[in-house]
């Protein structure tokens, strides 16, 4: 029975693969929607890759110079000075896509302990405002370090005897940050310290390339699942399955192999697109593999069962392909794939819970955006499981062999 | 040779109301050619699919090398080997990559299969054509691995059905030769086909069927001799013959037992061919209707038809 569907499956690849128009279902579409979705081929108006980032800095602290520095060593951004009004101009023109002020007082106020106050503006949306913000938090809690160690050197200098002047304070402060700066960089290990005092930067963690790859992955994966009928069909109308019945085959062999060799090619297809997102469009994919893993079998397996099930109410190939296109397609824009399901409004939210493609994008958002593991996809899993099971065991009952 | 592989009893299949085999009831001997022979829509492929467990049947029942169509059909699927009507391979596979399939399906693997393929490939003669797409190959070709592809395991008995159907001349010569060979190397063969001259060339037994019906069974000789020393005259006629509406023309001559008209053409089943001849003439003549060519036949399973349906075999 094994070598069965092994030969079943080494046959339908074939098939499948014979039409090179296959190919592109299979990878060059998925692949160049997940770019073109992801932004990757939108064209680079700058020669210098970093983002720019308008830096307004009103405090004349210590502090803020050196966070000024800090993220002026930055990679990612491409640091612009200026004054507010010039920067909130330059911001509102979309001319950069993050906007930092460091407003005055910040350095007195972490010296003091206080809550200090960043603030970053990112045009929505962006995937360069949110490297941007990135590169901001790097920055801060690479200069947070230090300023706690100097804090602290302060508070215990003050604890012994208060310091003569606000200035003398202030001196003494400087010198604790320089040592402690310079030993930071000697130590190889870091010091653990407390949390970045300014830490009111709000960073949304939302990657549309992310999204926009596993929205992609989905609906391309899904639309040739669902072409399941269309082999179904094919083996009908070629005469091939009435032959297959008169040799020592059993039906569900036939079944198992069909599914199979669509499952398989599926896994092979799931895999490129997610090392493609991973490698080329540089996507985070969440922390979990396993889980990954688990959610997209799963979905698999739903797509796939959805595929046997359209097989038993389609007659010609062709009727199957554009049923599997239609449908796919229709499925793969209402569950969310290539917009976030937020956007719906509440009551079609709810609705599109009937679907899938909802499931595995719930699923995909916890992963990719939420950071979750293996746990917190196991409900969406095993929702697409039973879709699973639903779906094989109507197309199985219903199926017609003749 | 005398023991019988296949036994039907009272095989019955209805499509609704569509009574389409209405009990058959025969039986094939080991290394035999068996004909059934029949015009289109007489039910020899749905008693092929009967037989070969794709139809369930709606009453009676098949034995193949003792085990029961309807019970056992896995063991019976074995031994069977099927040549469907319709070419029932995958165009997108290569001749060779198809046969890899359908072994592997028959439960054959590895070098035994390559052999074997080797072997099926050289019988039906497209050896240099193995590595070429199926869907590239004329009918004819498409034909004969549609043969070999029912023959890799070696079948006890093998069904062909209709196998030489829209196909050129030449294929069709060398699928009937291979068909002799096949008997020759002991295997048996039900071979249903509407082409008289196949059956007779072919059948070591011949069992007639129309509308569902085994109307007779036996050699050639048992059939022909059913119709005593019957003859055909057969009148190619020129323009001014109807067909159908003329053949009253000639029903009440002496010694004209059935007629049929077919295509300007008009066969009489006679007692005696000269008696009837200078009748027949003078009638189409007075209809004015010009004779072209006449032909007289001996006794052949055509005649058996006529005489058993009062209807002509061909179309
Ligand atoms: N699946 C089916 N459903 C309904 N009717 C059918 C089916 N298969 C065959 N029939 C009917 O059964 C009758 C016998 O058909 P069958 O195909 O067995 O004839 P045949 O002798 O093989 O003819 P041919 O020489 O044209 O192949 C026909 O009237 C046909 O319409
Ligand atoms: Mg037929």
């Amino acid at each position: 029975m094994l070598q069965k569907i092994f030969a079943m499956i080494w046959k339908d690849t074939i098939v499948r693969f014979s039409n090179k128009s296959e190919l592109l279902f299979f990878l060059i579409l998925p692949v160049v929607f997940t770019a073109l979705m992801g932004g990757i081929l939108t064209p680079e108006p700058d020669v210098d890759a970093r983002v720019p980032l308008l830096l307004v800095n009103e405090d004349s602290s210590a502090l803020a110079a050196s966070l000024q520095d800090a993220l002026a060593q930055s990679d990612t951004v491409q640091v612009q000075e200026m004054a507010l009004a010039e920067a909130e101009t330059a911001f509102t023109d979309e001319e950069a896509a993050a906007l930092l002020l460091i407003p005055a007082g910040f350095g007195e106020a972490v010296m003091a302990g206080e809550t200090a106050v960043l603030d970053l503006r990112q045009q929505p949306n962006n995937s360069d405002g949110d490297a941007a913000g990135e590169a901001v938090r790097t920055a801060v809690s690479a200069i947070s370090q230090p300023v706690a160690a100097a804090r602290s050197a302060v508070e215990e200098a003050e604890s012994h005897r208060a310091f003569a002047s606000v200035a003398a304070r202030d001196v003494f402060f400087a010198s604790s940050l320089e040592m402690a700066q310079d030993l930071l960089q000697d130590t190889p290990e870091r010091i653990v310290l407390t949390q970045p005092e300014s830490s009111n930067v709000d960073v949304d963690d939302y990657d549309p390339a992310a999204q926009s790859s596993a929205g992609q992955l989905v609906t391309w994966v899904f639309i040739p699942l669902l072409g399941v009928s269309a082999f179904l069909a094919y083996e009908r109308t070629q005469g091939t399955l009435r032959r297959l019945l008169t040799t020592p085959t059993r039906k569900a062999t036939f079944l198992l192999g069909s599914i199979s060799s669509n499952y398989v090619q599926a896994l092979v297809q799931m895999a490129i697109l997610v090392a493609f997102g991973v490698f080329v469009m540089k996507v985070n994919w969440g922390q979990s593999l396993p889980a990954l893993a688990v959610l997209l079998l799963a979905f698999g397996l739903a797509a796939v069962a959805f595929g046997v099930m359209l097989g038993t109410f389609v007659k010609t190939t062709n009727q199957a392909s554009n049923l599997s296109i239609m449908l796919g397609m229709v499925m793969a824009l209402l569950g969310g794939c290539w917009w976030p399901a937020e956007l719906f409004p509440p009551a079609m939210q709810t609705a599109v819970k009937i679907l899938p493609t909802a499931w595995v994008m719930q699923g995909m958002t916890d992963l990719i955006r939420r950071g979750q593991g293996l746990a917190g996809i196991l409900p969406e899993a095993g929702v697409l499981l039973g879709f699973a099971v639903v779906f094989f065991v109507l197309g199985v009952w219903r199926f017609r062999f003749e | 040779m005398n023991e019988p592989i296949l036994m039907t009893d009272n095989l019955r299949k209805a499509f609704g109301d569509n009574e389409a085999v209405k009990g058959v009831s025969f039986s094939v001997l080991r290394g035999e050619i068996f004909s059934l022979l029949g015009p289109n829509g007489a039910g020899k492929t749905t008693t092929i699919s009967m037989l070969s467990c794709l139809l369930e049947p709606t009453s009676g029942t098949a034995v193949i090398g003792g085990h029961s169509i309807t019970n056992d059909n896995l063991r019976v699927r074995e031994l069977i080997g099927i040549v469907p009507q319709e070419i029932a391979l995958y165009d997108e596979l290569t001749a060779r990559q198809n046969l890899v399939f359908w072994g592997q399906m028959y439960n054959l693997s590895g070098k035994a299969l390559k052999a074997r393929i080797d072997e099926v490939l050289e019988q039906v003669n497209l050896t240099d054509r193995a590595n070429d797409r199926v869907g590239t190959f004329s009918g004819g070709m498409k034909r004969r691995i549609n043969i070999a592809a029912g023959l890799l395991h070696k079948p006890q008995l093998l069904f062909m059905d209709e196998p030489t159907v829209g196909i050129d001349p030449q294929s069709r010569r060398r699928i009937l030769d291979m068909v002799k060979e096949l008997r020759d190397q002991g295997m048996t063969v039900l071979y249903t086909t509407h082409y008289m001259e196949e059956a007779e060339e072919l059948s070591d037994r011949v069992g007639i069927i129309d509308h569902g019906e085994l109307i007779a069974v036996g050699t050639q000789a048992e059939l022909t001799k059913t119709i005593g020393q019957q003859e055909t005259l057969r009148l190619h006629l020129g323009e001014g013959f109807t067909g159908e509406e003329q053949v009253h023309l000639f029903e009440d001559l002496p010694g004209v037992l059935a007629v049929t008209a077919l295509n300007g053409e008009v066969a009489l089943s006679v007692t005696e061919a000269e008696e009837a001849l200078p009748g027949a003439i003078s009638r189409a003549n007075g209809a004015g209707v010009p004779v072209r060519t006449i032909d007289i036949e001996e006794p052949n399973l055509e005649a058996v038809f006529l005489h058993l349906t009062g209807r002509a075999l061909r179309d």
